[in-house]
């Protein structure tokens, strides 16, 4: 197996992380249509009560052509359509099985994102099984540490908020709220980073948690001005896709379409993973640049021949050769990580 | 019958007594009064019967009293030194000895009844979870003269008719020595201090905002025989007798003023202080309001009777949203005028007030408060609903003056219903609260909403503050008010309903009408009894609730049906003939008739006519068609049900709005779970 060192590029890791996502499309394919298949789950109980009391009443009809609200509430505030909480919470336990299911397939677009070739199969889930307790345990660092900054962060910005309230101009509780977001926001994209070169060394250099974090958290800040700028640019991508994505629905989309509203809403859906994944890119594209130790190229050893004098012989005409095998070049390798450690 | 011979024995006894006495009053208070005392003289002062403030040449109302004020506002205290001389004319037709007295603000304590209903039943303001210093108000009498009696301050005594809690001073009686005779005036003159609290109840401060609103004591309402003074509770509003007003507001001059009634004059002082008065006419209640940093805008509007000035004090924030404020204004005004009656006040204030404040949405004749932010999209007409409701309360309650602590609904309720069918005037019926997005939700809808959760809570016909809790208040008050009044419109007409209700606002404005004058005045007009409807909506708790229970189709000849199948051609006619049966039920007690309209798969309609009695009823057919639907109140004007889904049975499924709301949930559940992913892993 070989994955490409990328020291050399022109390229950026942003066009690069890109490239990397392009060249692998089907992950994005496959976890749209995982989330899709886990929603699909979520959405079962509301279903069900829905088509028990709209099916056969003209009432509901009102939803079809336009969307009139009032419909809508009372479906909710109804008795045998059953409490919001009892709809709301299979969405939020298949939303956490996806979450799992990524941290668990994680590792597996990793290594897939840093072969030069289609990894194959096997290949993949040997990445994901290899490292599913390290991102377990990573999973478990970052969210305390995640959960931590943006705790104290919201903490802060709550207070800013309690204090600007009781200003006179109403527009500074909104200013600092969406300064304090923004600050937000940047902080924790910045662990974000830290986060995701972390999985890329683990995955890619077969190394612990702990000194993956070490590693990271030095190029993190020593990278931090391109690497920030990159996910800020994706995060940008992505708001600005969902925002297009609902104007397309509201806009292009008939009311009485189910199928044109399920289309453009997935389609959005689908396109909104890119983003993250393009981050995920960045991410083992600035591994390989910065992060990959190079193995010294291996020089063949020649052979010292002892010279010694040779009596000329006359030579022997020789058969003609068809063609001559090229001297073999010296090659990059890369250091694989061991299957079996 | 002993008890009643006792009692005629001793008002005989006390009448012979009396009557030397009262040989200088009117033969009509000689009758009436079984006080012991000797009534005063004819009494000091008088009501003036100014027009200043109003386009009429005369009064419009039987003015009882009229409230001088001067107050001095001190901003750094959030307090108020006043003086206050009332004089109140003796309409009652009997002598009377004491007086209770409103003292609203002294509400705002942790042991008074207001708090500890709102502890109990919710409110929509301050939850009290906690109590804070600023949560404090109070009305303090500091002193109280009755001209002609001497300073009465030593028989003020704090009384709690509704229930007894010591604690609670919002209402203090004053005795007097010599009754106040039949046709007499008095005049109490007042040294008061009010200390506002941070704004509870639409009424205090919000940084360096006010809103004066129940800031000076204000006397009870004899009504029916007896005063009518309630304390003050988180659910109940006010009741007051009309009359004039004359207030001195002396405040720093940095400040932008606004009040009820006209600008008289505006002189600024030598201490940095300016003293503005204002006098109103035919108003039964004075509320006021200073911030340094409204924004003023100005305009007329041709009223019927006469010029309006409007005026807008508006946030500087809100400065965009000052256009939408006057649009809706005009727009209301002119649809009260055509629907209901003229507007006579030559003011109107409109009040936006100081963002998270608890003063948004508050009515006072001829001052209304909105409620608004810095962004508000036009389709989102949060503004409008608002600012519609509190000018809608200049007719019922401002003009139809009801009493609001035992008839809630027949100002918050009846505003509510003239609130859908302005909105729906000028916005749609569908749109008149959102269309954004193609996302859309009516007014009456919401009215209706509000409702169904508390259907069976409690009647509308009792006490404000007897409900079960301030959920139940709104919805029924407010929600169920406004659909019965709907409901009756199919039951009438709306035309009726339209001429009922011009009807009952140009006879009873200016006067305190109860729910039968209301009730009656619906009959009267449409010449219907109307009792059956009223006892079940109004009076009692019933609920509405009808539903097709079901609906079959099968061949007359079911049996012989196989075999024809078998044989039938295809594209021949199909002749077979059906029994169908369409079941329809009664769900909950509220009986009243409806119509059904049932549809055949030829293209054939029926209406039926079910008078609702039984719990169910059963319509049979035989036709060459099968039944495609049946629906209950095909016109919808059966506001009152409480489920629209079951109102209406489609035999052929249609999967659609079920997948259209699926498709929503769907997407918002990925969208979640994506989110989540992207900062989690």
């Amino acid at each position: 197996m070989q994955t490409l060192f990328a020291d050399e590029k022109k390229t950026s890791v942003l066009g690069d992380g890109l490239g990397m996502v392009m060249r692998n499309k089907r992950y994005i394919l496959w976890f749209w249509l995982l989330d899709l298949t886990l929603a699909e789950f979520g959405t079962s109980a509301f279903r069900q009560s829905a088509h028990a009391i709209m099916d056969h009443s003209s009432y509901a009809e009102r939803l079809v052509h336009g969307f009139d609200l009032g419909v809508m509430i009372e479906l909710f505030a109804r008795p045998d359509f059953g409490s919001m909480q009892a709809a709301q919470m299979p969405a939020i336990y298949f939303g956490l099985v996806f979450f799992l299911a990524t941290a668990l397939f994680l590792p597996g677009v990793f290594q897939g994102y840093a072969s030069t070739y289609r990894l194959p199969r096997a290949d993949f889930f040997r990445a994901c099984g290899r490292n599913l307790w390290r991102f377990i345990r990573l999973l478990l660092i970052s969210g305390i540490i995640m959960g931590v900054v943006a705790g104290i962060l919201f903490g802060i910005n709550g207070a800013i908020d309690k204090k600007a309230v009781e200003s006179t101009n109403e527009l500074l509780p909104f200013t600092l709220q969406m300064i304090g977001l923004a600050v937000i926001f940047l902080v924790m994209s910045v662990l974000r980073i830290w986060f995701d070169l972390t999985e890329a060394n683990m995955v890619l250099d077969d190394k612990g948690v702990w000194r993956s974090l070490g590693a990271s958290f030095r190029h993190t800040f020593s990278s931090l001005g391109r690497l920030l700028g990159s996910y800020v640019l994706t995060t940008v991508v992505a708001a600005a896709l969902l925002v297009g994505g609902i104007l397309l629905w509201a806009k292009a989309v008939r009311p009485e379409s189910i199928v044109g509203a399920f289309v453009v809403s997935q389609i959005t859906l689908l396109l909104l993973l890119i983003p993250r994944f393009w981050q995920r890119g960045v991410a083992v594209s600035y591994w390989q640049r910065h992060m990959l130790i190079p193995v010294v190229p291996i020089v063949p050893i020649v052979p010292v021949v002892p010279v010694v004098q040779v009596e000329p012989v006359e030579p022997v005409p020789a058969p003609v050769q068809a063609s001559v095998a090229p001297e073999p070049e010296p090659t990059t390798v890369l250091p694989l990580p061991n299957p079996i450690s | 019958m002993l008890t009643r011979w006792n009692s005629v024995l001793v008002t005989v006894a006390l009448a012979l007594i009396m009557t030397p006495l009262l040989r200088i009053e009117t033969a009509s208070a000689a009758a009436q009064t079984a006080s012991a005392k000797a009534p005063a003289a004819a009494g000091t002062g008088s009501i003036p019967d100014t027009t200043l403030a109003i386009n009429s040449p005369a009064p419009m109302s039987e003015r009882v009293v009229h409230y001088e004020i001067e107050a001095k506002y001190d901003p750094s205290k959030h307090s108020v030194d006043a003086t206050e001389v009332l004089t109140y004319h003796n309409v009652t037709g009997q002598a009377l000895d004491h007086f209770p007295f409103h003292l609203y603000q002294n509400a705002f304590e942790p042991k008074a009844t207001f708090v500890r209903d709102s502890k109990l039943m919710g409110t929509r303001d301050t939850g009290y979870a906690d109590w804070k210093d600023k949560y404090y108000g109070s009305e303090d009498i500091k002193s109280i003269e009755v001209v002609g009696q001497g300073d009465l301050t030593q028989n003020l005594q704090f009384i709690a008719p509704d229930d007894g809690n010591k604690d609670d001073k919002t209402v203090v009686d004053l005795r007097l020595p010599k009754p106040v005779a039949s046709g007499a005036f008095v005049q109490f003159k007042i040294a008061f201090r009010t200390n506002f609290p941070e704004t509870q109840a639409r009424s205090g401060w919000k940084r360096d905002f006010l809103l004066g609103g129940q800031w000076f004591p204000k006397v009870g309402v004899f009504w029916h025989g007896a005063w009518n003074c309630h304390q003050y509770h988180n659910t109940t509003e006010f009741f007051a007798d009309f009359g004039v007003y004359d207030v001195k507001l002396t405040v720093p001059q940095y400040e932008v003023i606004g009040a009820s009634g006209v600008e008289v004059s505006d002189v600024n002082n030598s201490d940095g202080t300016k003293t503005v008065t204002y006098h109103a006419d035919d108003v039964h209640d004075f509320a006021w309001t200073v911030s340094p940093r409204y924004k003023v805008r100005e305009s007329t509007y041709q009223a019927q009777m006469g010029p309006v000035k409007l005026r807008f004090l508006m946030q500087p924030a809100h400065w965009s949203q000052a256009e939408r404020h006057e649009r809706i204004t005009r727009d209301t005004l002119d649809r009260f005028e055509k629907f209901y009656g003229p507007y006579p006040y030559k003011t109107l204030t409109v009040v936006d007030p100081e963002p998270g404040s608890a003063a948004g949405g508050m009515e006072y004749p001829t001052f209304i408060t909105g409620d608004s932010s810095w962004f508000e999209p036009e389709g989102v007409r949060l503004i409008e609903l608002v600012v519609e409701h509190e000018f809608g309360h200049q007719y019922w309650y401002g003009m139809v003056a009801t009493n609001e602590f035992e008839d809630a609904w027949m100002d918050e309720g009846i505003n509510s219903y003239t609130e859908v069918k302005v909105l729906d005037s000028i916005f749609g019926k569908k749109t008149s609260v959102l269309d954004l997005a193609g996302i859309t939700i009516g007014e009456r809808e919401i009215q209706r909403l509000s409702y169904i959760g508390v259907a069976d809570r409690d009647p509308m016909a009792q006490f404000a503050y007897a409900y079960y809790n301030s959920g139940s208040y709104a919805g029924i008050t407010y929600g169920k008010t406004a659909s019965v009044l709907l409901t009756l419109e199919g039951i009438i007409g709306e035309d009726t309903m339209g001429k009922a209700m011009r009807a009952y606002f140009m006879k009873y404005r200016f006067t305190h009408p109860t729910k039968e004058d209301f009730l009656k005045t619906i009959e009267e007009v449409s010449g219907k009894d109307l009792r059956w409807y009223f006892n079940q909506a109004v009076y009692g708790s019933q609920v509405l609730d009808y539903e097709v229970q079901s609906v079959k189709s099968f061949p007359v000849n079911w049996y012989e049906e196989d075999k024809k199948e078998k044989k039938k051609e295809k594209g021949s006619k199909d002749d077979t003939v059906y029994q169908s049966y369409v079941s329809i039920h009664r769900k909950e007690d509220f009986a009243m008739p409806v119509e059904i309209e049932v549809r055949f798969d030829n293209g054939e309609k029926i209406r039926e006519h079910w008078d609702g009695q039984s719990r169910w009823t059963r319509f049979a057919y035989v036709k060459k068609a099968k039944v495609v639907s049946a629906e209950i109140d095909p016109d919808h004007t059966v506001q009152l049900d409480r489920n629209n889904f079951n109102d209406s049975y489609v035999v052929k499924e249609n999967r659609k709005p079920t997948y259209k709301l699926s498709t929503y949930w769907l997407f918002v559940t990925q969208l979640f779970s994506q989110v989540m992913a992207w900062w989690a892993v």
